[in-house]
């Protein structure tokens, strides 16, 4: 008997779901797959036809939460932010996605999205990877940077987002403001770089 | 960034805050080394120096200003035991470090600056005052970060909140920007949004750095500053949290009725928490823009009488020093009316400091001497008058009576009065420069409450039945 399309992503979904619920539960690290194939009533090796490894299970959570938070931010944008601004709801709407995955993300992107090089390269991280990076560049594009932002810029770019994401799956103050502080200032001193704009000391405040 | 030798900056820099430091200290090494390690934590550049939200302890007069504080309190133990000596500067050394990191209390470092370029001579306690002046410095916020604190606040966006809602801040407060809005049952709203983890640093860096400031034990009556000290931040960290204005702000408004022409917001707390605070906007414009307008003397009087009028209803009925005398708190209205927007800063008096402030202005209004005398040893601590020296008790005294002249006043008292108001501060002045400042926490308040009004109606060259308006407060608190 053939399993129908349909039931096939139900069934992704269920291992997503139980997955998420489990790795909370125990940590990412603690977690095996007979765990989570155990908990979405699957044999492990029916697991291993949807997802390889935990890893790529995980990222794929991860993966999904960029892609909605991609959605959230274009939604949200008004087109009147200025680049530091627009860079900022970027990666605001993103980790609100991300948000009820934080408690098992650390080891995750540790192992995913590490600027390291690496023996197995994720390829769910990887995908996410570029397409965070091509949002980034189609943001900066989108204020004038008329050349394509070179590998350095990127590069920086990726090294604070990395900052970003490993301070914030740390970060204990309520509704982690602290690395709301963080991505304010980080974004500032990165839009600040690659503009070269680099105003008089003193500080106009809004208002 | 600037692209000077940084070398040459350095020594020049250098020179003038040694130039600056008083005389005798630039020959002692010691004082040398300090001066040196103050340049050198003012000279940590940022990489990118005028990534406009770090801030540092950048200008020469945030430099010249570390560089007294370090004076003084390094003078405080000079004589010490050179070991001692070593560490007592090491702790020195880093609360500087630290306070040169507090980049929100950039401008209370100015005013400490100004303050220091004035006396020859610096007492911890007004240290303390200015501290207890300092107005705090948030970093502005675009609007994409003003949406994020109202989903976390609120779980919603400021427009699905409110019907409209200006994403420009019309003002700025000193933990975050206010900005207007309007509310879908139509009023107009004022909401105040606080820069995100703003409260924790500061209370985390207060705390540091009266831990550093503990064991230097700085002078006889260093005890009594530290507990000043703490005071203070306990006093500052109620302005972190907006919850908190709001009850007093709700407190303050349930005491001024319709004809009383004296307004506080009301408080929308459906729209508030403690990192926002969304009140009823009030249309008009502060001190400095309302002289502009070259006011008639009437109006001047006008709002002399209900500035009075609002302050002391506020410390009869509740007990109340409001001792945050920032012109931005009060707003002159088109329509005559007085609006009082900010109770951050409100000393709410224990029973016991509430009966002994009465104590002596009772003492005070009833010409009994003996009586009086006990107040103000017992506020500058001391056990009985006699324990004080004469002319300290004269010289407080005089401050009191000073004070105390518009209760005693019948009909008009002029606050315009350029006489008056000097005598009040050469008071000051002359009880600092001998050293009388010791004295119960409370006094920081008092004195603050005092002179803020003071100097507030000073400027406003107003006039008003003060003592009047005292007696009607009084007997109907
Ligand atoms: N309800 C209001 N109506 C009109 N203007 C307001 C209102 N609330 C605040 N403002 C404006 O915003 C400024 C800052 O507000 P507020 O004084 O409450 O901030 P704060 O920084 O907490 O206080 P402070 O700076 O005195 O410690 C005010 O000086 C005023 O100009």
């Amino acid at each position: 008997m053939r399993i129908s399309e349909q039931a096939k992503i139900e069934t992704r979904a269920r291992i997503l779901d139980k997955a998420a619920e489990i790795f909370t539960l125990k940590g990412f690290e603690d977690t095996t797959t007979r765990d989570i194939a155990l908990a979405a009533g699957l044999a492990t090796g029916t697991l291993f036809n949807y997802f390889p490894s935990k890893e790529t299970l995980a990222m794929s959570m991860i993966a999904e939460a960029f892609r909605e938070g991609s959605t959230d931010f274009l939604r949200r944008r008004n087109g009147k932010e200025d680049l530091a601004e627009e860079l900022f709801l970027f990666i605001a709407s993103g980790l609100r996605r991300l948000r009820p995955l934080r408690p098992f993300l650390g080891p995750v992107l540790e192992r995913s999205l590490s600027p390291f090089p690496r023996k197995n390269i994720c390829q769910e991280g990887e995908t996410a990877r570029l397409g965070h990076l091509d949002a980034v560049q189609k943001i900066i594009a989108g204020h004038g940077f008329t050349e394509a932002p070179d590998y350095v810029a990127m590069t920086m770019y990726w090294s604070l987002y990395l900052g970003i994401l490993a301070f914030w799956t740390n970060d204990e103050s309520p509704n982690q403001e602290e690395s709301q502080s963080l991505i304010d200032y980080s974004i500032r001193m990165f839009v600040q770089v690659i503009s070269g704009d680099v105003p008089d000391k003193g500080e106009v405040h809004a208002g | 960034m600037q692209v000077e030798d940084a070398g040459k900056v350095d020594s020049v820099e250098m020179k003038m805050l040694l130039d600056a430091l008083p005389k005798g200290s630039v020959s002692d090494p010691s004082a040398q080394r300090l001066a040196h390690f103050i340049s050198s934590i003012s000279n940590n550049k940022v990489p990118v120096s005028s990534l406009s939200r770090i801030w540092t302890l950048g200008s020469l007069q945030a430099r010249v200003t570390a560089g007294y504080f370090a004076y003084w309190l390094r003078s405080r133990f000079s004589d010490a035991e050179e070991k001692d000596r070593l560490k007592r500067e090491a702790h020195l050394a880093a609360a500087l470090k630290l306070f040169g990191t507090m980049g929100y209390l950039r401008g209370a470092v100015m005013k400490i600056g100004q303050m220091l370029a004035n006396l020859p001579e610096v007492v911890p306690e007004e240290f303390a005052e200015v501290l207890s002046a300092l107005h705090f410095e948030a970093p502005p916020m675009h609007y994409s970060l003003v949406r994020e604190v109202f989903l976390d606040e609120f779980d919603r966006e400021p427009e699905e909140m409110f019907a409209s809602f200006d994403q420009q801040a019309f003002a700025a407060a000193s933990l975050g920007q206010v900005h207007r809005a309007r509310l879908h049952s139509g009023e107009e709203v004022a909401v105040k949004i606080q820069y995100p983890g703003i409260a924790r640093t500061i209370k985390a860096d207060l705390r540091n750095l009266r831990l550093l400031l503990q064991p230097l034990c700085l002078a006889i009556d260093w005890q009594d500053t530290l507990a000043k000290l703490a005071d203070i931040e306990r006093m500052l960290l109620m302005e972190t949290d907006y919850a908190q204005e709001a009850v007093f702000g709700k407190l303050a408004r349930s005491t001024f009725t319709a004809s009383d022409r004296v307004v506080v917001p009301q408080v929308y707390v459906e729209f508030s928490t403690k990192r926002v605070l969304t009140t009823e906007y009030l249309q008009g414009c502060h001190l400095d823009e309302y002289l502009a307008g070259n006011p008639a003397q009437a109006e001047r009087d006008h709002f002399t009488h209900l500035l009075t009028v609002a302050t002391y209803r506020l410390y009869y009925r509740l007990h109340w020093l409001p001792a945050d005398p920032h012109p931005g708190n009060f707003i002159f209205m088109a329509d005559g009316r007085l609006g009082i927007i900010d109770f951050g800063c409100t000393l709410a008096l224990s029973d016991e400091d509430w009966i002994f402030s009465n104590e002596a202005i009772q003492a005070a209004l009833d010409r009994d001497l003996p009586g009086l005398n006990r107040s103000i040893a017992k506020a500058c601590r001391f056990d009985d008058p006699d324990d004080m020296e004469p002319d300290h008790l004269d010289v407080i005294r005089q401050g009191f009576y000073w004070f105390m002249e518009p209760w005693q006043q019948e009909g008009i008292f002029d606050f315009g009065d350029r006489d008056f108001f000097l005598r009040g501060i050469n008071n000051v002045i002359e009880a600092t420069r001998k050293g009388y400042t010791r004295s119960v926490p409370m006094t920081i308040w008092s004195n603050r409450f005092t002179f803020g009004g003071r100097a507030f109606c000073y400027k406003l060259k107003g006039r008003c039945e003060f003592r009047k308006i005292f007696l009607q407060e009084w007997q109907h608190q």
